[in-house]
């Protein structure tokens, strides 16, 4: 069980959906679509089998200055777009030399990342090619670097207790959080801005993924190509986005007398070492993320009445998440897929899809899953479709799980 | 906080530029043989040096039907993590997976794959392209490959600080094994990073040696002439375990990995702060997790790349911190700077020195320089009693990670 009450105080998203985490969150509750027809010239340039997208509702150019945005990978925008909007949530103000709202030491950063600046990299990579190294960014290298969105994020809220950013594919987000948990049960910050980020919706990354045949073929219906649980889906869309989350001591956070939304109570990280991309047919890793991060959260499966799925609309991932949970949890749960609505932002997803899990904790209502017209009659759990579900809940679980095994799951819990 | 949680370092394994496994590589360092030379693959660029691997043959050392489907930089770490497996005496087909955790550093991920896929993408079309494009790239790869390779079921993480990637991979796997969320853990880094528009980064950058004419001089980390890094490929791998479950089946403790300090400088991007107050703090924190004054340090495995600037703040550092003036080396004068493998490749060479009571010395460095004013062994390796000492490792983005290893003995 875990010793030190860590709560959440602030809350900052860019999404598919929305700029920030109250349009992103009324959005989901509407039921809205942010899936999008990929119209890039590169798309029929290389004739992409998959044209379709999730990109930001807001460009990061509508929000950061344009000296910024040429010094920062798009991944750096979006995690300081998000981290900036979940420290003023927390009621933080922005740090100079002289006040600062957090002591330095103590404020820590932890904001994981799948894929890192690869279009940076390309991008210098064809200026190499065709106009020589005179042409190359001296900030290649540092907008290229995964850990850049977290270590830019410290350097503007002036964090120096540590800066971490983990890379577990398409569990990143989820397990920046995880680590920011760790940082504070150790002792080793008060707080910790947390979360994920990432955009890579790139022809390199849409040829790659429609290469090991992961992605929707949904070309004309945008509005239907992403359906977790349905009986016709076919693949994920790629999107891009980043979401923060503030953590924070408990008793840190309730001497400033701040508002708190809820608590992350327990973690769970596991690896299949099973295959590259494929999961572990009887879902032995998932299972086990979920018992452990029920178990440290100090509850019994009972004790969780809703699951915030990975599910990202494959043929087969899906199944197996669904089995997975029923065996950790039960057949009480209930359950809802937002990247049938946000698509799937990879290192952001995780952390984006906490902030909803926590919000419905919040709220008490749980979004709908977009799409879902026909349930896979092997998903025999309760799937929230059609409208929105108010329900009461005490506890809820986060599932995230990428590329290589990684298994993370979050056991979040009202204040 | 509790009292001092050693973790137990019982195998080791290195792919570096001094050479293919533990033996090879630290003779190439104890002997301070640069590995610096002219690479082809980087021709026309107006530095071209790097420290690469040599002889390392990845179709011969995992067989074609593994080789193909990894990028070089998780084939590095997989022979290194075998290597380290067999070291600590264990056999993969009868642990506990569930008690066993990988946590690997990686700065770059498979960038050569990356700009080699996107080559064949431009040319020949995305029909081409590998269908394992996605996971060879991903900086995750690495654990997830070598949880796969030795049945791991426990945390399977990998940590990205850039240059001190491997250091935090090792200080979390310890958190691990003190949180008893596992007994093993595989821990360490690894990277192959020497492509074409990554080195045309850190040029333009001005953060790499231009002594083109004289690779073996280029990498001279703490020497007056410095001049920039060269860039390097390798991997290191630990096995660290839970004491008891080291002593209960009669493992060898090679030394142990008994302090962990991070910090931020949040400063700049890529500049290290003049002051060294993150770094400072870094140590400081390692030192008070170990619960060892500055005064029990014999030895520091310094993180100096060879940078006019970084050498400096550290030394400042180590001045400041250090009045009784331990023993210190940078192994970057043989090997070159593996970025997100570095820190696992001193921390090695941190466990080498405290088992064998010897700091190797530092390439390139011909004598005191009194404005640095630290004790930088040169020459010849030295034998000096290690009971204690830390592996630096500061990152670009202001990350700073310092383990403490101390020798096996006492409490």
């Amino acid at each position: 069980m875990s010793t030190v009450d860590v709560v959440v105080t602030g809350m900052g998203a860019t999404t598919p959906l929305g700029g920030d985490v109250t349009s992103t969150w009324d959005a989901l509750l509407a039921g809205k679509n942010g899936i999008r027809a990929n119209d890039a010239e590169w798309v029929s340039k290389f004739d992409l089998p998959t044209r379709l997208a999730a990109p930001l509702a807001v460009e990061p150019s509508e929000v950061l200055p344009r000296v910024q945005l040429r010094r920062l990978d798009r991944c750096e925008q979006i995690a300081i777009i998000a981290a900036r909007e979940a420290w003023a949530d927390a009621g933080f103000e922005r740090p100079t030399e002289e006040h600062q709202s957090v002591e330095p030491e103590r404020l820590g950063v932890a904001i994981g990342t799948g894929i890192g600046g690869p279009v940076t990299l390309l991008d210098q990579d064809d200026l190499l090619e065709n106009h020589g190294l005179r042409k190359v960014s001296p900030l290649t290298v540092p907008m290229l670097m995964p850990n850049g969105p977290a270590a830019h994020v410290s350097i503007d809220l002036m964090a120096r207790a540590g800066v971490h950013s983990p890379a577990s594919a398409c569990a990143s987000g989820a397990e920046g959080l995880a680590t920011a948990w760790q940082m504070i049960q150790t002792g080793r910050a008060d707080v910790v801005v947390a979360g994920g980020a990432e955009a890579c919706i790139h022809q390199i990354t849409v040829a790659g993924f429609a290469q090991s045949r992961t992605l929707s073929l949904r070309n004309d219906e945008p509005e239907r190509a992403s359906r977790p649980f349905d009986v016709d889906r076919d693949g994920f869309v790629l999107g891009e986005g980043a979401g923060v989350l503030v953590l924070e001591r408990e008793d840190h956070a309730r001497a400033r007398g701040a508002r708190i939304y809820g608590r992350l109570a327990g973690t769970g990280i596991t690896s299949d070492a099973y295959h590259i991309t494929g999961n572990h047919p009887e879902g032995i890793g998932q299972i086990n993320a979920i018992t452990q991060a029920i178990r440290t959260a100090g509850l019994s499966p009972t004790d969780i009445g809703h699951v915030n799925a990975h599910a990202t609309s494959t043929v087969v991932g899906d199944i197996g998440e669904a089995v997975a949970i029923s065996k950790a949890i039960g057949e009480h749960v209930v359950l809802t897929a937002p990247k049938s609505a946000l698509g799937h932002l990879v290192g952001g997803a995780g952390a984006v899809e906490s902030i909803a899990t926590l919000l419905s904790i919040y709220h008490g209502i749980i979004p709908a899953t977009r799409n879902l017209e026909n349930q896979d009659p092997k998903v025999t759990l309760d799937v929230v479709a059609g409208e929105p579900r108010k329900l009461e809940l005490t506890a809820a679980v986060n599932d995230s799980f990428g590329f290589g095994g990684h298994n993370v799951a979050l056991a979040f819990t009202a204040a | 906080m509790a009292s001092t949680f050693h973790a137990a370092v019982t195998g080791l394994g290195l792919v570096t530029p001094g050479g293919i496994g533990v033996e090879a590589s630290w003779r190439a360092i104890r002997a301070g043989r640069p590995a610096a030379a002219r690479d082809p693959a980087l021709a026309g660029l107006p530095v071209d040096l790097s420290c690469r691997v040599p002889g390392f043959d990845a179709d011969a050392l995992l067989g074609r039907r593994t080789a193909w489907r990894l990028d070089r930089y998780v084939h590095l770490a997989l022979v290194a993590a075998r290597e380290a497996v067999a070291d600590a005496g264990l056999d993969p087909a009868s642990w506990d997976g569930t008690r066993v955790g990988v946590v690997m550093g990686n700065a770059l991920g498979g960038v050569g794959t990356f700009t080699a896929q996107h080559r064949t993408l431009l040319d020949e079309g995305a029909g081409r392209m590998s269908s394992l494009l996605i996971p060879m790239m991903g900086v995750n790869m690495v654990a997830g490959y070598l949880a796969m390779d030795t049945g791991a079921h426990g945390p399977n993480l990998v940590t990205t600080t850039a240059c001190a990637s491997a250091t935090t991979a090792i200080g979390t796997a310890r958190e691990l094994l003190r949180a008893d969320r596992c007994d093993i853990v595989l821990a360490g880094g690894a990277e192959a990073g020497l492509c074409q528009p990554i080195v045309a980064g850190f040029t333009r950058m001005g953060a790499l040696s231009a002594r083109v004419d004289d690779p073996a001089a280029a990498s001279r980390p703490f020497e007056r002439h410095r001049d920039g890094f060269v860039a390097a490929e390798g991997a290191g791998v630990l096995v660290l375990e839970r004491p008891e479950h080291a002593l209960a089946r009669g493992a060898r403790v090679r030394a142990r990995v008994s302090g962990y300090g991070a910090t931020a400088d949040a400063h700049h991007a890529t500049a290290p702060d003049p002051t060294g107050a993150g770094a400072e703090a870094a140590i400081r924190a390692a030192l008070a997790d170990a619960e060892l004054r500055p005064s029990d340090v014999d030895h520091v495995n310094a993180h100096a790349t060879s940078t006019p600037a970084g050498d400096a703040a550290e030394a400042g550092v180590l001045r400041r911190l250090f009045p009784d003036g331990p023993a210190v080396t940078s192994v970057k004068g043989v090997t070159g700077h593996a970025l997100g493998a570095a820190g696992a490749i001193d921390a090695a060479c941190a466990v080498l020195s405290v088992e064998e009571s010897v700091v190797p010395p530092t390439a390139n460095v011909s004598g005191h320089d009194p404005d640095l004013d630290i004790d930088v062994v040169h020459g010849a390796a030295r034998s000096v009693p290690v009971a204690a000492a830390t592996s630096n490792s500061f990152g670009f983005g202001g990350q700073n990670a310092v383990l403490v290893l101390t020798a096996n003995r006492g409490g």
